[in-house]
């Protein structure tokens, strides 16, 4: 009976930290702000991990993701603001629509980047990104670059007093929610075969597919997995918590790079890594703002290479070599 | 059990095979001979299909297989042991050889493949649980072989299993590959640049030079023959 939960223990560490954060963020006052930034990052981390930490693809235009998720919601709360009998069912609506959008795109995107390996696919993405947000912009979708803004619908709908509750808390509780689902799926994938072909293709692409690996398949699943999630936490993060969508925001190639920072600093690949990255980055990026104001992105470019080159397989990667067959090795994945 | 015809690949815009033809005699070792670049292990990529045929015909136990997917063609008994040694670096022998068993079909039989692979290279029995990085030379080529057994192929291409080999290891390869088709009954396809040695184990030998096949014939033949080793094996 104990050892048919075994292979679920190395989820204990990450939901432990989702449930410390929320707790400090609740109960510390002053603290709701850092630990809903700190969620966000892991959320950000564990989506983001399914794709970069299981295939070894670099997607430099991750963010595009949580951009069309975000204006997934907008189009839901925008476009059925006028029957608020349907209540939360709408913000419902609005994640479904924001994951098909996410995986839509992904699909597009996927069916052409991910025939290019290595560089080539980093490359490409990053015109993804660009491409798309220019694309809004110059074909005026969504209202083009003046962007929606739907705090008034939102009220309209859910009423003024639970719209505010769900934009200073309810959003961030959402995120959260996704994070833990995110380190689930990623859970299954790694102890399913979905997980071998991965690792697999991750270690070296063309001995996996002299194995009668189809490549090709499991790399879109891990990508358009990973999309929709980005397109939740878009949809949750930026469209709930700040009901307002303007593209040069959700297109910034900035959370891209935080995602892939996040990651590498963690673990790629490990359950635990996105926790951790998301931690570190996110309360040493907080602290460093506020004692060394403007001097945060160069430190954090000497941290960084310091971590790549000192623990190339991430902080998780570290402690999971050390700790092999230890007690607590279970919990470490 | 397997026919090539004129088939034409490469990469981009430039064409390598240029209509080579070869046949495979069921439980026979075919060895195929050329000087770099003359396209051997494109043509070994092009007929597992990780190189996408151009046009042309791959035939396989009476089958048009061209144009499958290489997983397909995996599924259906056709191994490539890759030229250069790719391991999954990060994993253990015995999880090397277990990716071997990816396919169901495999999977089933993971025990019994996995006996014959622990027979053929007791070594790797030992080495199981170490890391497939740290091997030495001769033993990643045992994992890459043995894993390539784990898919249960009945055809196997071997890119350049010598390469990089000590003489002796490289004289225990083809004694392997020998006991592939004695002991094990596959069907070998075999690349390399050490002539005498593939012509030794080998039942007919094809000669490759700038995407075609320039001759072909016994071991003893191609011995026999000065103007085809002063023309393409420079021996």
């Amino acid at each position: 009976m104990k050892n048919r939960l075994r292979p679920y223990y190395p989820l204990l560490p990450v939901f432990a930290a989702y449930l410390v954060l929320f707790l400090v963020g609740r109960n510390v006052t002053g603290m709701w702000q850092l630990a809903a930034t700190l969620v966000f990052y892991c959320a950000l981390g564990q989506a983001f991990n399914i794709f970069l930490g299981m295939t070894g693809y670099v997607d430099f235009g991750y963010v595009a993701f949580l951009g069309i998720g975000t204006y997934g919601m907008a189009t839901a709360i925008t476009g059925l603001a006028g029957y608020p009998q349907l209540g939360l069912g709408i913000v419902a609506i609005g994640f479904i629509l924001a994951i098909v959008m996410a995986t839509l795109l992904s699909m597009a995107v996927g069916a052409v980047a991910l025939r290019l390996r290595g560089a080539y696919f980093a490359i490409a993405t990053i015109g993804v990104n660009e491409g798309f947000r220019y694309l809004i912009e110059g074909a005026n979708l969504w209202n083009g670059s003046s962007g929606m803004i739907f705090t008034a619908q939102l009220n309209e709908i859910l009423g003024r007093d639970l719209s505010s509750r769900i934009m200073t808390f309810w959003a961030d509780v959402m995120v959260l929610f996704i994070a833990a689902a995110a380190a689930v799926v990623t859970l299954l994938y790694m102890k399913s075969k979905i997980g071998y072909a991965l690792t697999a293709l991750r270690e070296d692409e063309d001995a996996a597919k002299v194995m009668g690996i189809n490549v090709t398949k499991y790399k879109i699943i891990a990508f358009i997995t990973s999309a929709s999630f980005a397109g939740t936490v878009g949809a949750a993060s930026w469209a709930l918590k700040t009901p307002y969508v303007f593209p040069p925001e959700v297109f910034e190639i900035h959370y891209t790079i935080e995602a892939i920072i996040i990651v590498m600093l963690g673990g790629a690949g490990t359950m635990l890594g996105p926790v951790v990255g998301a931690l570190i980055y996110g309360i040493s990026k907080y602290y460093l703002s506020i004692f060394l104001p403007g001097f945060q992105l160069f430190i954090f470019a000497l941290v960084i290479i310091f971590i790549i080159v000192m623990f190339p397989e991430g902080v998780v990667g570290v402690i999971k070599g050390k700790t092999r067959n230890t007690a607590i090795a279970p919990y470490i994945m | 059990m397997l026919t090539v015809q004129a088939l034409e690949s490469g990469y981009g815009a430039m064409q390598v095979l240029w209509h080579p033809e070869l046949e495979i005699e069921k439980g026979s070792i075919t060895s195929l001979l050329g000087p770099n670049g003359a396209g051997k292990s494109t043509l070994l990529e092009t007929i597992l299909g990780s190189v996408r045929p151009w046009g042309g015909q791959v035939l396989y136990e009476n089958r048009d297989i061209t144009f499958l997917s290489s997983h397909r063609k995996v599924e259906m008994g056709l191994a490539l042991v890759p030229e250069g040694k790719h391991l999954f670096p990060n994993m253990t022998v015995y999880e090397n050889l277990l990716m071997g068993a990816y396919l169901k079909k495999a999977y089933e039989h993971r025990e019994e493949s996995l006996d014959i692979v622990y027979t053929l290279f007791p070594r790797l029995k030992e080495r199981s649980r170490q890391m497939a990085g740290l091997l030495s030379g001769g033993e990643q080529q045992m994992t890459t072989i043995g894993r390539a057994l784990m898919t249960k192929p009945r055809l196997m291409m071997l890119d350049e299993p010598s390469q990089g080999l000590a003489p002796k290891l490289a004289a225990e390869v083809f004694e392997t590959i020998e006991k592939l088709k004695s002991d094990i009954g596959l069907t070998i396809l075999l690349v390399e640049q050490n002539a005498d040695a593939s012509l030794g184990a080998a039942d007919y030998a094809y000669i490759m030079h700038e995407g075609k096949i320039k001759a072909s014939g016994t071991p003893d033949e191609i011995k026999a023959s000065r103007e085809i080793r002063e023309a393409f094996l420079g021996v």
